[in-house]
């Protein structure tokens, strides 16, 4: 057998092996390296191209090395799933270096952080005064996460409104051209729907490249031709409109009539309208 | 336009918006939402039934409303 050949031969089992072993590992070996892991999937990569070039290597040693090099880590992750002082010892803990607003200059000594290190990663986190900063911790990977004290802390919806309505995802409904049925399904919703909301906006499902249907079942569409304007869905703002109408129309006639029952009844359904729009408002707002 | 018809121009609002908010509680995706909605179609129903009842006697005095 020539050298090249068993060279080929060689490096095609390996990357295959390779790939098998990656699969193994997993994800998360993607997202959030520790160091030790790091290490292992440089070793193992060192001796898997090691293997494939040096034909001095037997393929025995090779394999066993690389199977070492690989499962220890498998057996690691495994253990430290199961129990928690094994996975402290592992993957380590994390270090507080903030707390109260207040720097801990014993952890960030601990941890060989020096100041401007430790302003360096606040800046990562768009924080330029360590006074705003309520709690900060040194995670075992090296990220610095921060709490901001209450008052600095970004508005969110729950702020504002106490009880925001829920928002679920939406579903893609038709790509390139081509209804999904499965996504339909999932909001109960079918091709029949579907092309009645086309229809609607004088649209032929040939020229959708993207439509999805939010949580209210509205239905927003990407043409492939930009030019050609299609209208946002107007349904819940036109009802909510609908509904404040119908509130001052009854509002109206409880002061136009001049039977005192008819005032009441009308006065009693406009209070129970203006009930009604206020509950419904938040949902119907966008 | 007489009272009467104005009324029933509210009414036939009425019956849209119950009608919207019949398909929101079908369609929405999350549970509160779809109580809302239904809850909210429950109670326009109550306001159509007074409605129509109002329409039902309006015109049984109309010649009075005549004119006005």
């Amino acid at each position: 057998m020539p050298i090249w050949l068993e060279t080929a031969i060689r490096s095609i089992c390996i990357l295959i092996g390779l790939f098998v072993i990656t699969r193994i590992l997993g994800k998360k070996q993607l997202s959030k390296l520790s160091f030790f892991e790091y290490i292992v999937g440089i070793t193992v990569g060192d001796i898997a191209g090691t293997m494939s070039v040096d034909l001095g290597i037997s393929l025995q040693e090779g394999i066993t090395s690389i199977l070492i090099w690989s499962l220890f880590p498998v057996a690691v992750a495994r253990l430290s799933l199961r129990n928690k002082k094994f996975r402290d010892f592992v993957e380590g803990n994390s270090t507080v270096f903030i707390k109260n607003g207040k720097i801990l200059e014993e952890n960030l000594k601990r941890e060989k952080y020096t100041v401007d290190e430790l302003l360096e990663q606040l800046r990562k986190k768009d924080v330029f005064r360590v006074a705003d900063v309520e709690f900060a911790v040194l995670e075992p990977n090296g990220d610095l996460n921060v709490l901001l004290k209450r008052e600095k802390q970004p508005l969110t919806v729950g702020d504002v409104f106490p009880n925001p309505p829920r928002e679920k995802e939406p579903q893609t409904v038709i790509m390139d051209g081509m209804i999904l049925d499965e996504p339909l399904a999932v909001m109960g919703l079918g091709r029949g729907w579907l092309k009645e909301q086309l229809d609607k906006q004088g649209v032929a499902i040939e020229n959708v490249f993207l439509a999805q249907v939010d949580s209210y079942g509205q239905l927003t569409i990407d043409l492939y031709d930009d030019k050609i304007q299609i209208a946002e869905p107007q349904e819940k703002k036109l009802l909510l409109a609908a509904m404040k109408k119908v509130q001052a129309d009854l509002e109206l006639y409880a002061l136009q009539t001049n039977s005192e029952e008819a005032k009441a009844l009308y006065e009693r359904n406009a209070a129970k309208m203006a009930e009604l729009v206020q509950k419904v408002e938040p949902l119907l707002r966008n | 336009m007489t009272v009467v018809s104005q009324v029933k121009q509210t009414l036939a609002s009425l019956k849209g918006i119950h009608a919207g908010l019949q398909q929101l509680a079908l369609t929405s995706q999350d549970e509160t939402a779809q109580r809302t909605f239904h809850e909210a179609m429950l109670a326009t129903e109550e306001i159509i039934a007074d409605i129509k009842d109002r329409i039902g006697r309006l015109e049984f005095e109309e010649p009075q409303y005549h004119g006005k």
